[in-house]
């Protein structure tokens, strides 16, 4: 039963094809036994499945909260209504129209995505899917308001055979593209964009692209499918009223996925099958009180089980089946990969000129009343490591933020390869070739180890410059697919963060304590692999490190700071007997 | 110009329970980061303990015994509330739990309300004579509801300020870790947090149950107001949601004077992506040094 398992459990192969089998089989059966009611109950069982594999994209992937899908599907519904029942459009250009105003809606969410996330943009969905079915009965003069509209679609109803009508094949068709869809998404450089975007907005930025873009992305590929859905509730349903699109449409959605399991394949079919089911068929008497059931239900599931049914089935099978492993990412082998792939392609790396590559000039940054950074300057020479030091607060990691354009300066000017940064987005800073890691690495424990190296050279300037890495890499690309960094040990967690940037084949790299935590024999292999990086690659290094010795050691030059001030710049050994900076170290030389 | 004068008074009265609603938000979100998106069905719960608590003549002494017994009351049910809410925090990686179960008691609510009671809103009567203000006729409810929105500002700047207990609040909001390593009890702090936003929004719905809609469907109503009100002061300021409640309580009078009542929500909802857009962080929020 090889590739039943994936790195997460049940492997999305195998999700997937439970899922569309499930999907056809609850299409097909009703109707080869000929029995109406189910047959209608299961064609919008899986509209409402379509819905909740889009909602768990969006929620699981792009870790965005949308409490308005169903707004969404009722806005592509009605406009099919409106416009091919009251203006008597066919129903494929009124569904063309049904589409547009989907997408509409899902840009109405996009829009706020680009500037914010999490619960604002939940209260925003909510506010529109409350506001919804009340503007459906305002403006009655267009949408008959509480009458509702009726339209039926025969020609998507003519039996074809075994009892399947073209509408039958439509909503399996939708249904299973929108599951494929989502599996297909994970493996794109688009869905590992969104996944970083949710986890980590400063790794997106710091690796070269716009988490609000990912965000805004996602939404809007929610709203086409979800779009389509809408479209085709009409014909399955043939009627529309505003109640059916009542703020707990959305929430059923959402709930359908939290039941089922977030980011699990199956999780949205189990979800609705549960949650849609069990009250509306087999509790009709006590339909009254199916409001309480979703709430009870998704209150006992998050606190019983908080990764949904399908999750926590994964997990007892994941328990069962993982290996134990390690990823082997040591810095001596770090180096003979990168030095085998280097070779076939590039001889050496640069020589070392004389223009800085990074020149930050008189910056000055204030958080209200503390004075981060005053009047600071730094010129970084190609080809060289330049150590940071200095005491807690002094302003290092805002430095390195201001280099990598995260936090931009009150005052002064920085500059990167010739090119002024100083108002520029710090993914466009990234993109000139600019990496870094942060104190905290940021390893996506949703990802393979592969694809966490694969994200760097997604959004490098030149996807195929990182080329030879990979194809060094071949030998352990099998097992680094299906292993999630989650095991790794700290130190390997940091190393896998340089290798990507590695990956990203970027000119600078900015480190933010590199070598926190790591053994003292680590250490001395990181220093190692930092000259190496230098020497042979000819990259050129910024480090922020309070290790001081590996920075003595490594370091052409070294800028202290103290208190948002630089208080002295040179070489190693003349810095190790400024009397100011001996002054500030003395008896703390790990300080 | 007596709409306006309407409008503008009733809009700063209904305006000081979504500061209200605003300040209860912020008080959780300070200690915890968790937006309890049931607050607007418990400030509804409050309207309706006094529906079940006042007679048909309400009189005073009985009135302002039960206010305060109202904050109590619901102070214990969002102890409970919070203790549940925090329960997968403890152990679990997933940080957004709290998004679900929030929204599930606030689900649970609205549907326990429509079952007992119906689609229809409930009315309470007020102790008090409607008064006069600027020739206008006004409801002493809405009065009530700006003096309570003023008393619980002060009362909580200065329990953040002038307590201990208030201080290690504060300190959780400023940095968990910290407080932790400090040896705050956070988790207890965390839960009287959510205990004193229940008597905020107890007391609210309460004193304003008069001049309130209490039904199955307008808690998420006042939920979506009350944020709005506290996005616009800036998350987190209690200032801020003093100040942003009334702004927002105007403007969905106007909108209902001007458009319809049916358009007040559109309006709110029209601020809050308005506001999202140009000031994410609010009129008194202020930009935070990035944490990487």
């Amino acid at each position: 039963m090889t590739g039943l398992l994936g790195p997460q459990g049940l492997s999305d192969r195998a999700q997937l094809g439970l899922g569309i089998a499930t999907i056809i089989a609850s299409i097909a059966v009703p109707a080869m036994t000929g029995n109406p009611y189910w047959s209608h109950t299961f064609h919008l069982v899986n509209l409402y499945i379509a819905v909740a594999v889009l909602q768990n994209m969006l929620l699981a992937d792009a870790g965005q909260v949308s409490f308005g899908q169903g707004a969404v599907f009722g806005a592509a519904a009605y406009t099919v209504g409106i416009a091919s029942s009251l203006h008597g459009a066919a129903y494929p250009v009124a569904a063309a129209f049904g589409l547009l105003a989907a997408l509409a809606l899902g840009s109405l969410y996009a829009l706020p995505a680009l500037r914010v996330q999490g619960y604002y943009l939940g209260f925003v969905t909510l506010s529109v899917a409350m506001v919804f079915p009340e503007l459906l009965v305002s403006f009655n003069d267009y949408t008959n308001g509480i009458n509702g509209i009726t339209r039926a679609v025969p020609a998507l109803n003519l039996a074809l055979a075994w009892g399947l009508t073209p509408l039958s094949l439509l909503v399996i068709a939708l249904t299973s593209a929108a599951l494929a869809g989502h599996a297909a998404l994970r493996r794109t450089r688009m869905g590992r964009q969104m996944r970083v975007a949710a986890v980590s907005p400063e790794a997106a930025l710091a690796l070269g692209f716009s988490p609000g873009h990912a965000r805004s992305a996602a939404f809007v590929i929610a709203a086409f499918g979800t779009g389509l859905a809408g479209v085709l509730y009409v014909p399955v349903v043939g009627f529309l009223s505003p109640s059916a699109f009542h703020v707990e449409l959305s929430i059923f959605f959402f709930f359908s996925v939290i039941v089922g399991g977030r980011g699990r394949l199956l999780g949205p079919i189990l979800g609705v099958w549960i949650l849609y089911l069990v009250p509306n068929v087999l509790m009709v008497d006590l339909v009254n009180y199916r409001l309480i059931g979703y709430g009870v239900v998704a209150l006992v599931i998050m606190l019983l089980f908080p990764d949904g049914l399908v999750g926590s089935i994964e997990n007892r099978l994941r328990r069962r089946m993982q290996k134990p492993g390690s990823a082997d990412v040591g810095v001596q082998w770090i180096m003979a990969v990168t030095a085998a792939g280097r070779a076939k392609t590039e001889p050496a790396g640069a020589v070392p000129g004389t223009a800085p590559v990074v020149a930050v000039d008189s910056a000055r940054k204030a958080y209200d009343q503390v004075i981060a950074l005053d009047d600071v300057s730094l010129a970084v020479t190609r080809g060289t490591i330049h150590g940071l030091v200095g005491p807690n607060g002094s302003g290092k990691t805002t430095l390195l933020n201001v280099i990598s354009g995260l936090t931009r300066v009150d005052r002064g000017r920085v500059s990167i390869l010739g090119q002024d940064t100083t108002r520029l987005p710090p993914y466009r800073t990234a993109q000139l070739g600019v990496g870094r890691t942060f104190q905290t690495p940021r390893v996506f424990d949703d990802l393979s180890i592969w694809e966490n190296l694969q994200i760097g050279a997604d959004f490098g300037r030149d996807r195929r410059r990182a080329d030879w890495l990979f194809a060094a890499l071949h030998g352990v690309e099998q097992r680094w697919r299906a292993q999630r960094p989650d095991f790794l040990p700290h130190a390997q967690r940091r190393l896998l963060e340089v290798l990507r940037v590695i990956a990203m084949d970027c000119d600078v790299l900015l480190l933010d304590e590199p070598a926190a935590g790591l053994s003292p024999e680590e250490r001395r292999d990181f220093a190692t692999l930092l000259s190496y990086l230098r020497d042979v690659l000819g990259k050129t290094i910024i480090l922020v490190e309070h290790d001081l010795d590996l920075v003595w050691h490594v370091a052409d030059r070294i800028t202290v700071l103290e208190a948002g001030a630089v208080i002295a710049e040179g070489a190693p050994d003349a810095i190790v007997r400024d009397p100011q900076v001996r002054a500030l170290f003395t008896g703390k030389r790990d300080a | 110009m007596d709409e306006l004068i309407i409008i503008l008074v009733r809009g700063i009265g209904l305006g000081a329970v979504f500061s209200l609603v605003a300040m209860s938000f912020n008080v959780v979100h300070n200690s915890s980061g968790i937006l309890n998106f049931a607050q607007g069905n418990l400030l509804v719960l409050g309207g309706l303990f006094g529906f079940f608590t006042l007679p048909q003549e309400p009189e005073l002494v009985r009135w302002l015994l039960l206010v305060p017994t109202a904050a109590v009351f619901y102070a214990a049910v969002l102890a409970a509330q919070g203790y549940i809410t925090l329960l997968p925090l403890r152990s679990s990686v997933e940080q957004h739990s709290w998004l679900i179960t929030t929204l599930a008691v606030s689900v649970i609510i609205s549907a326990v309300i429509l079952i007992a009671q119906g689609p229809f809103a409930l009315s309470v009567k007020s102790p008090f004579a409607n008064f006069a203000l600027l020739g206008t006729r006004t409801p002493t409810p809405y009065a009530l509801a700006v003096l309570l929105a003023v008393a619980w500002y002060a009362a909580l700047h200065w329990f953040h300020t002038g307590t201990v207990t208030g201080l290690a609040i504060s300190a959780i909001a400023q940095d968990l870790e910290a407080a932790q390593a400090a040896g705050i009890r956070v988790r207890r702090l965390q839960i009287l947090a959510f205990a004193i936003s229940g008597a905020i929004v107890g007391s609210a719905g309460f004193v304003a149950a008069p001049v309130m809609s209490i039904s199955a469907d307008s808690g998420i109503i006042y939920v979506l107001n009350g944020f709005i009100a506290a996005v616009i002061g800036g998350l987190g300021s209690n200032a801020g949601a003093l100040i942003g409640g009334p702004l927002v309580g105007v403007a969905s009078m106007y909108a209902a004077f001007q458009f319809g009542g049916q358009f007040q929500n559109v309006v709110s909802l029209a601020l809050l992506i308005g506001v999202l857009m140009v000031r994410p962080q609010g009129l008194f929020g202020r930009t935070r040094a990035r944490r990487v």
